[in-house]
Order: structure tokens, then sequence, then C-alpha cells
């Protein structure tokens, strides 16, 4: 005997009967099915995908528009949806939940769901007089502004604001809140910040403080958002009731609830980065460290987010790494990596944490390699997840600036140095510049391990990459050989040489990027210098690199290119009479247009570590024991070289003043 | 044998507000990678030895008044192999460190003893007696003065014979890149000069390398 479908049968069906069920001409079908919809994909990606893929998303975006359709029909009659059709009333509500659940946490929900047309239904919903319907509306908006992926909101439109303040003005939970979440994910420019606060929204937001969980946590949210960058903004608030709101949000980092705690956290981080005079008081710095250290044992997002605020509290700021060291930040943070098997964003959000931690201090770097730290991120460098491979790049990096531990050799080990060598060919380039950062680092050794990165490639590799069609590869490749070329001996130079070539090197030190440049001038600086025979590296291919680093000199008005290539020079002009002339010709070449010479120009310079190096290429020029030192000299003089360096006896910078005395001392054996 | 270090005095490390003292000079002839050579006196009442060293610049950070390097004893009796040795120092800039040293068993009287065996130190004397030095002017001094502390062997292990429980009190001049320095360990002979000049390696001038941590 056939029997009616009760909800716990249809839960049984597969997703493809269940869409077929929404396009029924049969309401109760139709509403069942999509209330079962909503249900199945709660809190469940798998499903929301399997529904996606099966077209489910603009199925319900048209029951939610067709419905609306004749909501407004019946509007224009005079009808009320409440008393008139609860059908109707059921169905908005169902349909913008399921919309709302396709789009939380779920980046391709959101994204279809937008597609399918469904969000001016949604905030259609928002005007209809039925309470439900509206609050279901506002819930699924909300849902679609915690993702990048939702539309920006233009504050700065008239019609746009008015819209805003009157979601915030709502007595409805929901929809204030979707009002603070508009601003969360919207507001990004000062000018957005500016008009807000000019439209009464700061305190609005402030007065949602005083409402429910859900209302405090939006608001704190929306007013770091506010805040951000903007030192005006801050300043009208700080001074809101004589600083109350202000205490209240420091009081609001002992809230009962975690999250709360979190979003205070973050409110005043944001705060205090923006406008460093303010919460200068070591108990607020101390207690906001120890209670992010202390969500870190939260179980959920709250202990997942906690590791990024902490990151943010210390980020590039001394004082607060010391206090984080003081309270065992270290050991906290390596106890948490320690427990293994951890979900992939917590685990980036501790290396990251940690990468800060170990950024300035030296007595953080110790701790951490006492603590065995070494080991844990050097596994991590494998791990399958890209942002956790990054992240442990870039606590490498910070580890390995240690120069006391770079003196010891202690970070050029195979386990580090074959998955960093491999992380060199991930498709990811931001995963290629982590590493590049922490080979850089790590190719400084001072030790005479620098032929263990040779042994696995590493040089084929960099060499490889400083071909890159990215800058910013280019960039880094060449950095990391700069620095390992830094005191290497000669058989690693010419290692590197033979894989770099004279004419790829000439190439890089005129490439379009500026930054390429002075990496490629810095390490032919490099190369260049430790024994003599070095110095013929630029002379190979007729002086293809001398020539480079020539025009190049000419050509820059950068201070950071100038000063490499005036290094590159005087390293040359260290070197015997050849070379010497070699670099006079370049150094008293004029442009084509007759304008001054390379070395006039930059002994003008007003950065005086330009004029520091240019007088040092004089000094050599001049050694007075060489042969040539008087013709040269003579030269010098004739050219203008000696009466500006002369004129330069008072210079400001006490470097070149002495650095002039040696040229003036030098040249009395001439005169 | 080494002599253990009891850290229980005032460090020197400056932690107050900066009182307006300038800190010295950048010198390029104290920058990384610069390399000196010459010796070290190591005489005793028995017997007159002096040991040659080299120094090599590995780490400088101005802003935190910390340099680090390597020392080479060259012609050590008891060593197969020059020994060589990591040391850190402390750049006297009244910001981060003053003269006086505060730990490493100095006390401010070895300390002044000490700084004024440099000639160069005698105009600063009157003042560091106040205040160690914390409210001098040093921008415009061409004498970097500084506190060299060997932290570990390199090369030989801990058992060599050898101690590195001292610390230098070190002079360096920004004209010529000469330095001078005392050894001071409370338990080795006294006032060991260290005397370093700038080398160029064979080469007719000086050359300059670079690295940039990341």
């Amino acid at each position: 005997m056939p029997t009616t479908t009760t909800s716990s049968a249809l839960s049984q069906q597969r997703p493809t009967d269940l869409v077929s069920r929404l396009s029924s001409p049969e309401p109760e079908i139709k509403l069942k099915a999509l209330r079962e919809v909503k249900n199945q994909i709660i809190g469940n990606r798998t499903k929301k995908l399997s529904f996606l893929e099966l077209g489910a998303i603009p199925a319900v975006a048209s029951i939610l528009s067709a419905t609306l359709a004749e909501v407004d029909s019946r509007f224009a009659g005079g009808d009320d949806i409440n008393i008139a059709n609860k059908y109707t009333s059921n169905v908005l509500v169902q349909s913008a939940a399921a919309l709302g659940s396709f789009a939380c946490g779920f980046d391709a929900g959101v994204r279809a769901v937008l597609d399918a047309g469904a969000f001016s239904h949604l905030i259609r919903l928002l005007s209809v007089p039925d309470y439900k319907v509206a609050d279901a509306g506002a819930r699924s908006l909300r849902m679609i502004y915690q993702s990048k992926k939702a539309p920006k909101f233009e504050f700065l439109k008239e019609k746009n604001m008015e819209f805003l303040l009157s979601l915030l003005n709502s007595e409805s939970e929901n929809i204030t809140g979707l009002g603070a979440s508009i601003i969360t994910h919207s507001c990004t420019t000062n000018e957005e910040q500016r008009a807000l606060c000019d439209a009464g929204v700061l305190k609005k937001l402030v007065s949602l403080l005083e409402g429910s969980l859900s209302q405090r946590d939006a608001s704190l949210e929306s007013l770091a958002a506010v805040f951000k960058n903007n030192a005006n903004v801050i300043s009208e608030f700080v001074r809101l009731e004589r600083g109350r709101v202000l205490s209240s949000i420091i009081e609001l980092t002992k809230d009962r609830y975690p999250r709360t705690r979190l979003l205070a956290c973050v409110c005043l981080i944001v705060l205090r980065n923006t406008s460093p005079q303010h919460l200068q008081d070591l108990v607020i710095k101390t207690g906001m460290v120890d209670l992010l250290l202390e969500l870190l044992d939260d179980p959920g997002q709250v202990g997942d987010e906690a590791s990024f605020v902490f990151s943010s509290l210390i980020a590039e700021k001394e004082d607060l790494q010391k206090l984080a060291f003081e309270a065992n930040a270290l050991d906290k943070l390596c106890n948490h990596f320690q427990k293994g098997q951890l979900h992939p964003k917590r685990l980036q959000g501790v290396l990251l944490a940690l990468a800060d931690l170990c950024s300035n201090l030296e007595t953080c770097r110790s701790k951490f390699l006492s603590l065995q730290g070494l080991k844990l991120v050097a596994d991590a460098l494998t791990h399958d997840s890209v942002d956790v491979r990054t992240a442990s790049c870039i606590c490498l990096r910070s580890v390995t600036r240690s120069i006391k531990n770079l003196c010891a050799g202690y970070f050029m080990n195979e386990k580090l140095i074959i998955p960093l060598i491999q992380l060199l060919d991930d498709s990811s380039v931001s995963i290629q510049v982590a590493a590049l950062g922490t080979i850089s680092n790590i190719l400084i050794d001072f030790t005479t391990r620098k032929s263990t990165f040779i042994q696995y490639g590493g040089v084929k590799h960099l060499a490889q990459l400083s071909k890159s069609m990215d800058s910013v590869v280019r960039l880094n490749a060449l950095w990391a050989l700069r620095n390992m070329v830094f005191l290497s001996d000669e058989k690693c130079k010419e290692g590197i040489f033979l894989e770099l070539t004279a004419s790829l090197l000439a190439s890089l030190i005129c490439d379009t990027e500026p930054s390429v440049q002075e990496q490629a001038l810095a390490l032919v600086r490099n190369l260049v210098d430790g024994c003599i025979n070095s110095v013929e590296y630029v002379f190979s291919e007729d002086g293809i690199i001398l020539d480079a680093v020539g025009r190049q000199l000419q050509r820059t008005s950068k201070a950071e290119i100038g000063i490499q290539g005036m290094y590159v020079l005087t390293n040359v002009a260290s070197g015997n009479e050849f070379h010497k002339d070699a670099v006079m010709d370049r150094l008293l070449a004029q442009a084509n247009d007759g304008t001054q010479s390379v070395i006039i120009k930059f002994l003008e310079s007003h950065d005086s570590r330009l004029r520091t190096a240019a007088v040092w290429v004089v000094v050599n020029l001049t050694a007075p024991s060489c042969p040539g030192a008087v013709a040269r000299f003579v030269k010098l003089q004739n050219t203008g070289v000696v009466s500006q360096v002369t004129s330069m006896v008072n210079d400001p910078c006490l470097d070149v003043k002495l650095r002039v005395k040696m040229v003036l001392n030098q040249s009395y054996d001439f005169r | 044998m080494p002599v253990r270090v009891v850290e229980n005095s005032a460090p020197s490390h400056v932690s107050g507000p900066n009182s307006g003292c300038t800190s010295p000079p950048f010198c390029t002839l104290l920058s990384v990678g610069q390399a000196f050579s010459g010796t070290q006196n190591v005489s005793s009442l028995h017997k007159d030895e002096a040991w040659r060293v080299n120094v090599r610049i590995q780490g400088c950070d101005l802003d935190h008044g910390y340099l680090c390097g390597t020392m080479e004893a060259l012609n050590v009796p008891m060593a197969d192999t020059p020994v060589v040795t990591f040391w850190e120092g402390e750049i006297v800039d009244g910001k981060n460190y003053t003269f006086f040293t505060g730990k490493w068993e100095a006390s401010r009287e070895d300390d002044i003893r000490h700084w004024t065996k440099f000639p160069s130190f005698s105009p600063f004397l009157g003042q560091v007696e106040v205040d160690g030095g914390r409210s001098l002017d040093l921008s415009n001094c061409p004498y970097i003065f500084m506190r060299w502390k060997e932290q570990y062997f390199v090369n030989v292990g801990t058992d060599c014979g050898l101690t590195i429980a001292g610390f230098y009190y070190v002079c360096f001049s920004c004209t010529d890149g000469s330095i001078s320095g005392f050894y001071y360990d409370p338990n080795s002979s006294p006032f060991q000069k260290l005397e370093l000049k700038s080398t160029n390696e064979g080469r007719s001038g000086f050359s300059f390398s670079s690295y940039e941590l990341q």
C-alpha cells in the first residue's frame, strides 16, 4: 500500500533524486526537498560539492526568485505573506538557508550562489515584513560575506551607506550582524573608513559591543577593519567617552568566551600596529601575549587563528618578541608542533609564529635550536600542504639569520639542504621564493661546507632560476648565489661561474629590474674579491662583464646599484696594473651626451655610502706601491677627479673624510 | 682549562632611554669580510712569546652594537693546527653598551685600567668615570671601542688545553683599520696585547665583499 514520503525516507535518497524533486510541480514535495538539501549539506563539504555539481544551487536560486515574484504580486494586491501564506514564507526561509549553507566556508559554493543571481534576491528578503524571512536572508548573506569571493560593498555610494545604516539600526541580531560583516569584508581604504565614521558607524558599532555575543563579536571584527592603517579614525575612537570604550575592549580580552577574547585582541593589535603610541602599558602587552598563548590550546577555530594573531602582535616588534620569549612562547609553540598530526592551518600558523619570534632575537633562535626545533621544521618542508611548506621555509629563514650558527656551519646539512633544493622545483612561485630566501641565508655559511650544496645540484638550480621569467625568482636566485660567493674558495667560485657564464652575468647586470641589477653586481663584487686571480673573471669573453658594469654605472640613478657597481671597480682596482687601467677607462668614460664621468657623478652624490665607495676606487688606483700610480694620478688630476676629492676633505661623513685623507696622503708621493 | 665565568653582576647592556648620545660612525674597514692580521703577546714571567693571529669580521649589526667574527691563532705551541675561535663583540655606543662591562668578572676598576691603556681613550676618561660613557658623543670619534668575547672553538674541541674564558678590550682605528686589544682573564697573564693591521691579502689595494641576510 502506498504511503506518504517521510523526511527520514527522503534523507535516504540520493542527491540526484533530491535535485530532481526541487523542480517538482508539487509544492509540498518541493519544500521538503528544499529542507532536505539544506539539512544534508550543513557542515558537509563533500555533500556541498556533490549537490553543486548536480546543479542544485541554480535550482534553489530559481525557487527563491519565483517565490519572491509571487510575493511581490501578492503585495501589489495588498496581501500579507505572514498571514496569508505560511507555505511561501517557509519556502523563502528554506531556500535562503540552503543557499547560506552552500556558501558557508565553501568558496565554490559562494561563487555558484553569486553566479545563479541569488545575491540580489537575498538582499530583497531583508525588506520582507515577515521577521523569519528577513532573518533567514540576513543569515545567508552573512555566510556569503565571510568569503573573499563576496562582492565588494561600495560604501561611498550614498544609497549604499543609507542601506548599511538601516541594517546596523535594525532590531534583528542577524541583520545588525550582517551590517557588521559587510564592513569587515569590504572596508579597505582610508576613504571608506572616513566615510563610515562620518556616517556615525563608529558609534553604532560601539553600541553593538553592549549587545548579544554574536553582535559583540561582529562589532569587534568590524572595528578592526575600520581602524586598520587609519590613525585619524583611531584617535577619534580612543577619545570616545573619554577612553571608556577602549577600556571596554581591553576588558573584553578577559571575556569568558574564547572567540570574543581573540577578537578583542585582534582589535587592539590593529589599533596598536597603526598607532603605536597607544597600549604601551606593559601589563596590557604582557596580557595580550599570555592570552594568545593560552588561546593556542583551544582545539577549534580560535586555536587555529590564535597563532596568526600572535604573529601580527609580535611581527617586527622586538620589545614584544622579548616579552613573548620571557612568557615561554617558544616552548609552547614547539610543544604544539611536537603533538604531531596538526591540521595544516594550525601547523602553518605555528610555523609563522615561530618565524616572527625568531626574526630578530638571537636568544630566541638559540632557544629554538636547543628545543630541537630544526628537526621539526625540516620535516615540515616536505608536508603535503603548500601553505605548510611555505611557512616552514619562512620559519627557517628567520632561524638561519643566526651568524653564530652560520659560522659553526650548523645549517649546511643534508636534512635541510636536500628538501630545500627539491622545493626549488615546486610549481608554486611563492614556495620557490620562500625556499630561495632560506637558501640565501644558509649559503652565507662560513665553513668549507658550501660544497655540500654544489654536490646536491643546488648551484645548477640557482643558475637556472636566475634565468626565470619571474623577476622575483631571478632576484632571489641571484641573492643566494651572491651570498654563496661571499668569501668562498676558488673552486666554489669557478663552479658558479661555469654555471652562470660571463654572458648571462652581463645580461643580468643590465636586467630590466633594478633589484636584479643590484644583486648581479653584488655577486660580481664578491666574485672578484679574495684571491687575486679571481679578478680575471670580469675580463673573460672580451671583458663583457666589466663593460656591462661600466654601462650600468653610467645609466643608473639608483644609489644601491651605484654602490655595488663601484665596489666591483674597487675590487678590480686592487689587482694588477692591467686591472687598474681597465677600471680607469670605465671610470672616466663619459656618457654619449658628453655629461660628467661616472666617478665625478658618484663623488658628488648625496648618499655618503656612494661617496665612500667612489673614494675607495681612487684610493686603489693611486696606491703608491704600483708603478703606474703616478700616470693614473696625473690622469685623474687632468679630469678633475683629484680636485673633487680634495674638496671633500671635510666631508660630513667620517668614513668619506678618512678615505679622502688616504688619497691625499698617497698623493704626496707623486708631488 | 676554561675558567668558569659567573655572570652575576649588573650587565653593561643599556636598557634605559638613550640620553642623547650618538653612536660611533660606520667604517668600511670594519665591515663584513674584512681581514686583519698581527700578533697576540702571551708572555709570562717565565717566557717571552707571541702568537700570530688572523681575524675576519663575519657579522655586523650597528643598530644592536653587535659585531662578530673568527680569530685564528697560528703558532699555538700545544696545537697541531691553527686554532680558530668564533667571537662576538659589543660595540661601545652608549646606546646598547657602555664602557663598563658589568660581567665576565670585570669590575669598573678593571674596565678603566684596560681602557686607559689606549691613548685614544684619554679624552673620554672623565665622563666614563661618571656614567660609563653613556652620554658621550662618539659619532665623530675616529676610534671604535669594543669588547670581543670568544664563544666557541671552531676547529678544535674544548679539550685542546686552551682557554677562551676571558675577553678582549679592543680599540679600532677608523683611519687605517688597525686594531689594538688587551686580553682580560683574571686567571691568565694580565694585559696580553693584541695588535692587528688591516690586510689586503696579496692585493695592491683594498677589496670589499658583502652578503645580505633575508
